[in-house]
């Protein structure tokens, strides 16, 4: 007797078929791809060594249907989580749907392309582009949103235009009858010398249970200096699992900021390739989580070409039963020569219950490097604490602000005053416990 | 102002007494000198009083003011008036020495049913505290003793001082670490400050802080008790015969044990 042992798939926890109906051609081909790839992939388990970690009952236990067979309730008033800075310069999706109503893309540069992809299939860039660096092996999400997207943003900057104001991608995600599921997508291109912001922003409007699974690809060519910044407030009963990846080319600078706030679980896995030699980027990010919220980065930062430079700092702070992960792969390549790449991961512990990994690694096969890394778990420091306290300050303030000190340095990074505010805000409101 | 009973004191969850029985007064208006080898307990004494958690007093009480204050909380202790100059300020990164003043005086505002001052007020008010130790105004940007010299952190505890007004301030080894010049700079602050409504109670090792703040009495703390009180010529004499010498004289005496 023979026994066929099915494994589980991401499609396991899909209810029903995965239907895209883009127009765009290349979008469709991009669909087909995933689908036959989400078919193929086993869905990581606690045996694969990426996911050893990782508690991923939040999407295990349950069903995620489409949107439209959720039965989401209205999205309303979201004017305030505008962005002052980016009043024109705004795409909304709501759910993963985009909503023209609410983007506003009056204030652009000349030939500079700020919409929805469904619009653009059949730029040149997107035919090119889309799809072609994102390459995570045996992965069974970037092929569900690849299988998924209908919408997307797209944004493409010609060579040497410089958007001044930030370019806001505000994902926002409303109560359902149903969990459903969502695969935001961005496709930025940035020609030679261009230059922008983009502040991509997830957020949960009620604190229902999504699957949010973003695809953002950043191919930046040569000069190209780009800042982006992801804010990730979803609701904290969702999933997300994000697959940002970048390619940039000689003298680009690409400067990436991840904070995490929201989701019951969130799965990160960033990734940088330098294309060409003489490059500048950053992976940062900050991550505060408390309850039993799990937050996961396993990040690579791929030096192939000599004469690069790269930085990340990596913050964490956990409370209550929150746990948190974080594996940051620094690759060099074997003639990769004069590269500068320094890592720091810091992770402050406020209870006895939380939980932190943190494997750095690197992997050099270059000689002439200069490259290094660090963690640290702590809790916070007692003769610090009573400082403060001897000051007049309660134990509870005095506690509060060192972890408002801890954090702020992330957050001081972001270059836009109203997320750097907004984010100070998200700060107080974690610190801040009865 | 300050009355210090029989005071013992052990290292939290330890059984070994740091402080055996220690005796202390002062009033409105005086400052004092603690002198003492290392050791001693005169760095223990300003944390007890201070409300240092790692400390547990086993006997005796601390009264400020007529109240018994040993069980207090830090806090409350500096909101009844009381500071403690470290003799090792911490650094505090990303936290602004404004941040941490505005924060500290309001609170003790508050707690005093005394009006608070908004941050346009507050700027006026540290500002003119900033001449006490020849601070400029950047100072008040930097976190808190982060990336400072030994001096600038010493300079920043008179400051605070200055700042939150306390009426009984416990300066722990503020000379020790510092030059010449930044000795004269501290010295002038906290001469500044002293006035006839409040107290200081320097602890030193050396006498030389006491060239340039004159104090009105001077004890000497051995193994855990003050085994000598007087004034300044004790502390001279001290500075002459070392206090190897005082502590044999006063063993004949039958002084000492």
């Amino acid at each position: 007797m023979s026994e066929v042992i099915q494994k589980e798939t991401m499609l396991s926890f899909i209810d029903g078929e995965i239907n895209s109906n883009a127009d765009s051609v290349a979008i469709r081909a991009i669909n087909v791809r995933g689908k036959e790839a989400l078919e193929n992939t086993p869905f990581p388990t606690r045996k694969d060594e990426e996911w050893r970690f990782i508690d991923l009952n939040t999407i295990k236990k349950n069903s995620f249907t489409a949107v439209s067979e959720a039965n989401a309730v209205d999205v309303g008033d979201i004017s305030n989580h505008y962005l002052p800075e980016a009043l024109n310069t705004r795409l909304v999706f709501v759910n993963g749907i985009y909503n023209e109503e609410l983007s506003s893309i009056s204030d652009l540069p000349n030939h500079v392309i700020v919409g929805n992809m469904s619009e653009y299939g059949d730029h040149d860039a997107v035919k090119e582009h889309l799809g072609t660096i994102t390459n995570y092996e045996d992965d069974a999400f970037a092929p569900f949103n690849d299988a998924a997207f209908e919408d997307a943003a797209f944004i493409y900057l010609p060579e040497e235009t410089s958007v001044e104001a930030p370019i806001h991608i505000l994902n926002v995600f409303t109560d359902a009858d149903k969990a459903f599921y969502a695969t935001p997508r961005l496709l930025f291109v940035g020609e030679m010398y261009s230059k922008a912001t983009i502040i991509e922003e997830h957020i949960g409007l009620a604190n229902n249970l999504y699957l949010n699974v973003p695809v953002t690809e950043f191919r930046l060519f040569a000069g190209a200096h780009v800042h982006h910044a992801r804010i990730q407030r979803d609701s904290k009963s969702a999933a997300h699992v994000s697959r940002p990846i970048a390619m940039i080319d000689r003298n680009a600078e690409y400067h990436s900021y991840t904070i995490c706030l929201g989701a019951k679980l969130f799965r990160n896995d960033p990734r940088v390739i330098q294309n060409a030699a003489e490059v500048d980027f950053t992976v940062d990010g900050l991550v505060l989580i408390d309850g039993d919220q799990i937050a996961d980065t396993h990040s690579i930062m791929d030096h192939r070409f000599p004469h690069g430079k790269s930085h990340q700092l990596h913050k964490v702070v956990v409370n209550d039963n929150a746990h948190s992960i974080f594996n940051g792969k620094i690759f060099v390549a074997k003639d990769a020569q004069k590269i500068d790449s320094f890592q720091e991961n810091r992770n402050l512990l406020l209870s006895e219950n939380g939980k932190v990994n943190t494997k750095p690694q690197l992997e050099i096969f270059a000689d002439d490097v200069l490259c290094s890394h660090g963690a640290t778990i702590g809790h916070l420091n007692d003769e610090e604490v009573f400082y403060l306290h001897s000051r007049g300050l309660t134990e509870q303030k005095s506690r509060e602000l060192l972890v408002y000190a801890f954090a702020l340095e992330s957050v001081e990074s972001m270059e836009v005053e109203s997320v750097e505010k907004l984010l100070l805000e998200e700060v107080i409101k974690y610190t801040t416990r009865d | 102002m300050l009355e210090i009973k029989n005071l013992h004191a052990v290292v939290e969850g330890e059984d070994i007494e740091i402080l055996k029985g220690v005796n202390l007064k002062v009033n409105a208006g005086e400052i004092h000198a603690i002198m003492g080898p290392n050791g001693s307990g005169k760095s223990t004494l300003s944390k007890v009083v201070s409300g240092h958690p790692e400390y547990e007093v086993t006997e005796g009480e601390i009264l400020f003011n007529g109240e018994d204050i040993t069980e207090l909380d830090a806090d409350e202790r500096a909101h009844l008036g009381l500071f403690l100059a470290f003799q090792y300020p911490v650094e505090v990164p990303g936290i602004t020495n404004r941040t941490l003043l505005r924060e500290a005086y309001n609170t003790i505002a508050r707690a005093n049913d005394r009006e608070e001052l908004d941050p346009l007020e507050f700027e006026d008010y540290i500002e003119s505290k900033l001449d006490v130790i020849n601070m400029k105004d950047e100072f008040l940007n930097r976190s808190i003793n982060t990336g400072f010299s030994g001096g600038e952190k010493k300079k920043n505890e008179i400051f605070q001082m200055a700042v939150l007004n306390p009426v009984l301030s416990f300066l722990d080894e503020t000379d020790s670490g510092l030059d010449i010049d930044a000795l004269k700079v501290v010295s002038e602050g906290v001469n500044k400050i002293a006035n006839d409504e409040n107290a200081i109670v320097m602890i030193t090792h050396y006498q030389r802080l006491l060239n340039y703040i004159k104090p009105d009495f001077v004890h000497v703390m051995m193994d855990g008790r003050i085994i000598k009180s007087g004034d300044i010529s004790l502390a001279e004499e001290l500075e002459a015969n070392g206090y190897d010498k005082m502590e044999k004289e006063l063993a004949l005496n039958g002084e000492a044990q």
